[in-house]
């Protein structure tokens, strides 16, 4: 579920990186007037139960073969309140980056919403909508259950339109949201039976655990959980919305090239130093055409003529640099060996 | 076990290894947003950017066998929906590399691109990550603007997660050591529940003992390091290379190249 | 001239568990300052939790005062920087990224200008034999380089007095016999906790017999702990002769 970078385009990743950023910072600074000196470790450690969690894995019936294991996010959130969970587990997402190399260093803002800030808020409110009042077994589970699924499906969601607002994948959205939808419903419902057999376990060991009285967690005002909710709830409505349209892929308006008008011309085609300059800083800011798009528009003869002198200029580019890597291998080898170990 | 590996090289010493991580993280960051920016089907440009990591792991003493390994660990996602682009997009386009002549789709060429992207950008990454200390990485970050408590946050993750993996390592060794045949999915569930629940109390007895340390140490809620970052010459000089040959490449090589 | 205040003074301490078991039971003890004093009991006895009473970690009934200071929020602080406490395992006392940032840590904490603290740093590591290994990482140590490690991140705040809780536990021969060394060149006041009766011989010239939460006997190390008949109806062996 960690987004690569190469799935996004760069206005959605600075604009999603934006909007994790500053929600961190705004939890952070929130958590840190109110935060007990002692919920540093807890935090810590918790985080780190996160990736040992996910090494226990359990045999999935029906599906010989596969086994699935915990994210954890829901049931942090349940334990520590959203906040805390929210940061706990977006420190999980950056070292899944940074150490691990799981989801690229530009995907962050989408992961961190995507799998720590949306579950965690998402599935703390929804838990303790279901356990209003009195806390019991019953309630506890099912409201872990609910959670757990829809956190995931909400998240799989963002993936999907994450993706296709991008436009780097051709996959039509619908079929993309779909599948996402479906996988996760299955991932969504096994989280959530390990988050109730774990609630359950520490029911029995650990109550003042599940009853959520450690001490220091933050009690989240009803009115702030559902004005975000509906804020959100607006947001994913609207872009599903805008997405399923009849466009095709839903996407061609954003980009500088249109299908439908054959004779448009990109704007990033002029070879120029000049304009290659003016064009490299508008590239930071929006999708480049795809240049074989333009030229699928030609006729086939058209096509060989075109790309007859390109096409030498890409295999000297490649073999240039494949010389190149190996010169750069060679050198450090011949060097090392030369030094004293 | 294999977390360790990546720790290691870490601490090795090379130039590399010596330039202030806030460089290393903003040109890596830099490259990273000007290769995902690059046409959307265009290989041979990539191969060109590909230098840059590879040159850079290999200054720095990485085997590159183990970037690709770790390249390969994590690919799965984006492989499958990489494959998903041949399958949706069958424009016909023909592709000429120097003496050949290929008839292949666009989709198989974004399908490429992805992954070719998704290769060098990681290279990157690991360059990042194998020649830079997590603590100096940390202290990068901090007087980038990260929030002082995320940054004890890591700060701590990263110090208890070999420890917490250790564990969970055992204990799932000990149960392999003792199931004998499948007894179903409840029995599943519950022993992996019971795992879970014990290295959870487990790590929150830990955390406690951890709690008491920090205030027999007199930590009375402010945090204090005395992480200090210099910049020197050769961080500006590695700087300039990195500026002149991505934007090098960019304004004069693609262009020219398909 | 004003007599100079014990390191640690307990009158008739008692702590139950939540539960209402009663953890330590009317524990009158008085420690002076240089005195190394072993802790010496089976396990479950309360030594552990005795060694938290003293740092201020456990309230109960009774009095403890150390060097002087009654324990309580206003003076907790100065307490904690007179008294070091070592916990049982390392792992919980070395939690940052590197050895130099946990050593530091303490002296930090008590204000000190930044000279000063990386000065308390290099002597403490200099002083357990970690001297070249500021710059690393506690997950890449050797159980005996942690335990070093651990009691450097004491020594960096320059206490009056050190507790320990069994810091000899996984410790091949070597490394105990290093840390041995160590411990029987500093000058503070120790209070030792441990099983072995060989390493408590070796560092101690005072035992306090503890079991069941009471204090069973209190005197000179070497009368107690060769008391074969004490020992064994306590749980614990003799000490071998040197």
């Amino acid at each position: 579920m960690h987004m690569a970078n190469e799935l996004l385009s760069i206005p959605v990743a600075t604009g999603t990186l934006a909007i994790a950023g500053a929600s961190l910072g705004v939890i952070c600074r929130k958590v840190r007037q109110v935060i007990a000196a002692d919920k540093f470790a807890l935090m810590g450690i918790l985080g780190a139960f996160v990736f040992a969690a996910q090494m226990v894995n359990f045999q999935l019936p029906a599906m010989p073969g596969t086994s699935g294991h915990m994210v954890g996010a829901v049931l942090l959130a349940i334990i520590l309140g959203p906040h805390l969970g929210a940061i706990v587990i977006s420190s999980v997402v950056i070292v899944q980056c940074l150490i691990f190399q799981d989801g690229g260093l530009l995907a962050l803002g989408c992961n961190i919403i995507n799998i720590a800030l949306v579950p965690s808020y998402l599935g703390y409110f929804l838990y303790r909508t279901v356990t209003n009042g009195g806390f019991s077994s019953l309630k506890a589970y099912i409201g872990a259950m609910l959670a757990c699924v829809i956190a995931m499906e909400a998240g799989a969601i963002l993936v999907a339109i994450e993706a296709a607002v991008s436009g780097v994948l051709v996959v039509p959205f619908s079929t993309f949201l779909i599948t996402m939808v479906a996988i996760h419903f299955l991932v969504g419902f096994v989280e959530g039976l390990a988050t109730v057999a774990v609630l359950a376990y520490l029911q029995q060991l650990r109550p003042d655990v599940v009853a959520d009285s450690l001490p220091g967690t933050i009690r989240l005002s009803r009115r702030a959980v559902l004005v975000t909710l509906a804020v959100f709830a607006f947001v994913i409505g609207a872009g599903l919305s805008l997405l399923a349209s009849d466009l095709p892929d839903g996407l061609e308006w954003s980009y500088a090239e249109r299908p439908d008008q054959p004779d448009f011309q990109p704007v990033v085609s002029n070879p120029d130093a000049r304009i290659a300059a003016v064009d490299d800083l508008q590239s930071k800011y929006s999708p480049l055409p795809d240049y074989s798009a333009r030229s699928s528009k030609l006729g086939e003869v058209a096509e060989q003529q075109a790309d007859v002198g390109a096409g030498w200029t890409s295999f000297a580019g490649v073999v240039g640099s494949v010389l190149t890597m190996a010169l750069i291998w060679a050198t450090a080898c011949i060097l090392r060996r030369r030094q004293p170990q | 076990m294999h977390h360790a590996y990546i720790d290691k090289f870490a601490y090795q010493d090379s130039a590399i290894h010596r330039l202030d991580s806030r460089v290393k993280f903003l040109v890596v960051l830099v490259f990273t947003a000007v290769v995902i920016s690059l046409p959307r089907t265009s290989l041979s440009i990539l191969v060109c950017y590909a230098i840059g990591p590879f040159a850079v792991l290999v200054w720095a003493g990485i085997p590159v066998r183990f970037a690709f390994k770790q390249i390969l660990l994590v690919s799965p996602f984006v492989l499958v929906l990489a494959l998903s682009c041949p399958l949706y997009d069958r424009t016909p386009v023909a592709v000429s590399f120097g003496p050949f002549l290929w008839r292949i789709t666009t989709g198989w060429m974004r399908c490429f691109t992805i992954l070719a992207k998704f290769v060098v950008t990681m290279l990157a990454l690991i360059a990042l990550v194998s020649t830079t200390r997590f603590n100096n990485l940390l202290a990068g970050l901090q007087r980038l603007g990260l929030p002082r408590l995320l940054i004890v946050q890591l700060g701590f993750l990263y110090r208890y997660i070999f420890v917490l993996i250790d564990r969970a390592h055992h204990i799932v060794r000990a149960r392999a050591g003792r199931k004998l045949r499948n007894l179903g999915f409840k029995t599943e569930l519950r022993t992996a529940a019971s795992m879970l629940g014990s290295l959870f109390i487990r790590s929150i007895d830990t955390a406690e003992h951890i709690s008491i340390a920090m205030q027999a140490r007199g930590f009375d809620g402010s945090w204090r390091t005395l992480w200090a970052l210099h910049t020197h010459q050769s961080d500006w000089l590695f700087v300039l290379g990195a500026a002149c040959y991505i934007s090098g490449l960019y304004i004069f090589i693609k262009p020219i190249l398909q | 001239m004003t007599k100079m205040p014990e390191a640690i003074v307990i009158e008739s301490f008692t702590y139950r568990y939540p539960d209402g078991t009663p953890a330590l039971s009317d524990i009158t003890l008085s420690i002076e300052h240089g005195q190394k004093v072993a802790l010496i009991g089976p396990n479950g006895a309360g030594k552990s939790t005795l060694l938290l009473v003293m740092a201020g970690f456990v309230k109960g009934s009774g009095r403890v005062l150390v060097d002087g200071l009654e324990i309580n929020s206003r003076n907790l602080k100065k307490i904690r920087t007179c008294l070091g406490s070592c916990l049982e395992n390392p792992d919980d006392q070395l939690f940052m990224p590197t050895l130099f940032d946990d050593v530091a840590f303490g002296p930090l904490n008590m204000g000190l200008p930044a000279e000063q603290v990386r000065a308390r740093v290099a002597d403490a590591l200099q002083t357990v034999g970690l001297g070249q290994m500021s710059d690393k990482a506690p997950h890449h140590l050797s159980a005996g380089q942690k335990r070093a490690a651990a009691v450097a991140t004491i020594l960096a705040m320059s206490p009056k007095i050190i507790t320990l809780d069994e810091p000899d536990g996984s410790l091949d021969p070597r490394n105990r016999d290093n840390l041995m060394r160590l411990l029987g060149s500093l000058p503070q006041t120790l209070v030792i906790a441990t099983c072995n009766m060989n390493f408590a011989a070796a560092l101690a010239d005072r035992a306090v017999l503890l079991d069941k939460g009471r204090i069973i006997a209190d005197g000179a190390a070497e009368e107690i702990m060769s008391d074969a008949k004490l020992m064994a109806a306590h749980g614990l062996e003799i000490a071998a002769k040197k």
